[in-house]
């Protein structure tokens, strides 16, 4: 092809203007691509993390505006995440999808730990059913010493090795399975709560940061307790018919209006009336108890008729959250969209998200990074095609003769246009090819430094404690096609001088 | 007689510098015929390389009309013109215009190659093993065998232009225009130049119309016209036929007291 043969001679002829883009472009690549690989390393190390060992890939919370973490940390005003409140439903529509691979309710919370009268420090708890949590998250808990929690086993905790290093810090006996430690919370509802626990194991987590590492696991009715709501321990409550009719009969008013009216003629207030109170209200643990729909389901149709009769309460407990893993190759996106719209459709306000809203400041931290990263590549972009246009159309006015020539000798514009798009492309790819190997020899040096990150920033920079950049097929691919597309915008205008040029030119002699 | 290939009629070209008009052709008149070694000449200034630039289609008239090879050049658009530039005409530049990026060979062969962008041209030279014979031939016939390989900035002046008129060549056009192609190179050289327009004007009946101020070569030519001030004042023909617009332009020459129409 004469275009591009005509090209190839051209980049050798203007040695130096050659260099110069060559070299702009090369330095453009490197920069794209070391920046990519470092952006991708630090999203993909944070997903795998969380989504491997926290967060699930999506995730239910209670009723809730803001995104919340994992940790129970929300931008909101909550102290206490409320609960799902129709969980039942979001686990039978998530077991009727194909794309879900499990799921795991859970309850989060900070909560103080000590023995007897003496704090000893305070940390995260997840409330959790141990078996369950170790098949959604089989990689990431390792027990340490003790043993795994049974079922039937009485409140228990596992304590991750640096809470037990912060813990028998100050306590008056060393800490270990076996020990009972008093737990304590300052619950929305309920005040302050206090339970005994007996710490049955000590734990690690596999893949963590400062702040997972320290993660305790609770027995979910602990944490339940803690929270403040309802407790299932001893089972659901039993209610006499006269306690089932009182709670399904409730009104508030008509204690005040006692206060007031004389005789009971309110007592008998119409119980149809009742028939769309806030069921939590039945519970006596206001939202915050048992959950939702039926919190006290008392068969409603009965309750009049069997007053005596003691009704036995049919409770769903409560969890605050609901992890979601997809299965691999299937679209998280799509079950986001499909799982938002479902809960919509319930209506009680609770919020579906992603991981990345679950792992909160860090990885907000990285994709903000990429934001920013992405925004800068913008700018510079801007000024570097500007610098290689100007190059360009300079080479142009210096070959006005040549292509003059060659139109006159019968090329059509558009073995102009061709020449000139394919200096660009072959200076694209010899500097793509310089920079992408200086990059990935950066990347592979920058590996094997083993630089530890100080702080939580440059965590979420590096994708976990100790950087190790990845070095990304995508980063590349990426930084080439950026620089591919530079240097074809910094060549639109010069094509176009190129193209005005008029045979006629040629005529004038060089 | 030969067929008309190259006609103008009451032909002007107005260009603009800035705001001041220059009439560079005054209503110029000519019938060039096929096969013909036709030279223009005049001082500078006399519209010879104007003439060119229309004949050439790298022009268009303000006014008057142009045809060649049967085609009427401001009825055509860009690519047409290009097409017709490609495959009828081919350019001698009085500063040689290689590429210089091209060694000889392929400066030689560079029409060939521009030829199979084009669908509708149909190459002259059809297959690969043909063209390579055909261009090895024309570099042969200027005397460059040896030098093939090199590029244009190894040659010497006269060298260059015999690769010019080669690469002129190798589409087999109606037509070559050589704009001042001696003007460059010393006398011999100059003069062997001029031998070997004529030896290929007579090998291949191309149509040759070069443009000189140098009155040695305007009388190596059997037609000769001659310019002033954007007039003919002379269109003459070795073999004693004058040009059909002569009289016309004699007539104009004397009106604008310029000199010529000796024959």
């Amino acid at each position: 092809m004469i275009a591009a043969r005509l090209a190839w001679g051209n980049l050798g002829l203007h040695r130096r203007k050659s260099l110069l883009i060559g070299m702009i472009m090369g330095m453009g690549i490197l920069i794209l691509f070391i920046g990519n690989s470092f952006i991708d390393t630090a999203l993909s190390g944070l997903q795998h993390m969380f989504v491997q060992g926290y967060t699930g890939d999506l995730m239910v919370t209670g009723p809730t505006e803001f995104p919340t973490t994992v940790l129970g940390e929300t931008a909101g005003s909550e102290e206490v995440l409320p609960h799902i409140a129709q969980i039942k439903k979001y686990e039978d529509f998530l077991a009727g999808r194909h794309d879900v691979a499990a799921t795991l309710p859970l309850l989060s919370g900070q909560v103080d730990f000590g023995i007897g009268e003496t704090e000893l420090g305070s940390g995260y708890c997840f409330g959790v059913n141990a078996d369950d949590y170790r098949k959604f998250f089989p990689d990431n808990v390792t027990l340490v010493s003790g043993g795994w929690p049974k079922e039937g086993d009485g409140p228990w905790v596992l304590l991750s090795e640096p809470t037990l290093a912060l813990l028998n810090k100050s306590a008056p006996a060393p800490v270990q399975p076996g020990s009972k430690i008093i737990m304590t919370a300052l619950a929305n509802s309920a005040g302050t709560v206090i339970r005994e626990v007996t710490v049955k194991g000590v734990i690690k987590f596999n893949q963590s940061n400062q702040q997972l590492a320290g993660i305790t696991l609770a027995d979910a009715d602990t944490m339940r307790d803690l929270l403040g709501f309802a407790s299932l321990r001893d089972g659901a409550p039993v209610l006499t018919g006269q306690e089932a009719s009182f709670v399904n009969n409730f009104d508030p008013n008509a204690l005040f209006e006692n206060l007031f009216v004389s005789g009971n003629a309110k007592q008998g207030s119409d119980p149809e009336a009742k028939q769309g109170s806030d069921p939590s209200v039945a519970s006596g643990a206001s939202g915050a108890g048992l959950s939702g729909q039926g919190a006290v389901n008392a068969d409603k149709t009965d309750k009049a008729v069997n007053a005596d009769r003691a009704v036995k309460a049919e409770v769903v407990p409560a969890w605050q959250f609901l992890l979601i893993r997809v299965k691999p190759g299937a679209s998280s996106a799509r079950l986001l969209s499909d799982l938002s719209a479902f809960s919509k459709q319930i209506g009680d306000g609770d919020r579906v998200q992603d991981w990345v809203a679950g792992a909160g400041k860090v990885a907000r931290t990285a994709v903000t990074i990429r934001l920013a990263f992405d925004l800068l590549v913008a700018v510079v972009a801007v000024v570097v095609v500007m610098i290689m246009m100007n190059v360009l159309i300079i080479s142009v006015n210096e070959r006005l003769y040549e292509i003059g020539t060659l139109r006159a000798i019968g090329a059509k514009r558009r073995v102009v246009r061709n020449m000139i798009l394919y200096e660009t492309a072959f200076l694209a790819v010899i500097a793509g090819a310089a920079g992408l190997a200086i990059g990935l020899v950066v990347l592979l040096l920058l590996g094997k430094s083993g630089i530890r990150a100080p702080n939580l920033f440059f965590e979420a920079l590096f994708g976990g404690q100790v950087l190790k950049p990845m070095v990304s097929a995508g980063a590349a691919i990426r930084a080439f096609l950026w620089i591919l597309a530079m240097g074809l915008g910094a060549s639109w205008y010069p094509t176009i001088v190129a193209l005005r040029i008029e045979p006629v030119i040629a005529m004038r002699g060089d | 007689m030969s067929d008309i290939i190259i006609s103008l009629d009451k032909v002007r070209k107005v260009y603009f510098l800035d705001t001041v008009e220059v009439e560079a052709l005054k209503d110029i008149s000519l019938d060039i015929h096929a096969g013909d070694f036709v030279s223009i000449a005049g001082p500078s200034g006399s519209g010879k390389t104007t003439i060119l630039n229309l004949i050439g289609c790298v022009d268009k008239p303000t006014s008057g009309t142009v045809v060649v090879s049967g085609k009427r050049t401001s009825d055509l658009d860009d690519d047409s013109l290009t097409e017709l530039r490609h495959t009828s005409i081919g350019f001698i530049f009085q500063t040689f215009n290689l590429i210089p990026v091209l060694n000889i060979r392929e400066n030689v062969e560079l029409p060939l190659l521009l030829d199979s962008q084009s669908a509708r041209s149909q190459p002259k030279v059809e297959s690969k093993a043909e063209r390579k014979e055909w261009v090895d031939f024309l570099i042969e016939s200027v005397g460059l065998k040896d030098r093939m390989l090199h590029k244009p900035a190894e040659l010497s002046g006269g060298q260059r232009q015999r690769v010019a008129i080669a690469r002129a060549l190798v589409m087999k056009p109606a037509i070559v225009l050589a704009d001042e192609p001696t003007a460059n190179l010393d006398s011999a050289t100059g003069e062997s130049i001029l031998r070997l327009m004529r030896h290929m004007n007579e090998s291949f009946g191309t149509t040759f119309i070069f443009s000189t101020h140098d009155p040695d070569i305007v009388e190596e030519a059997d037609h000769v016209i001659r310019l002033k001030d954007g007039r003919i004042i002379e269109d003459r023909r070795r073999s004693g036929a004058s040009a059909t617009h002569l009289a016309a332009n004699l007539e104009t020459a004397e009106a604008t007291g310029t000199e010529g129409g000796q024959l």
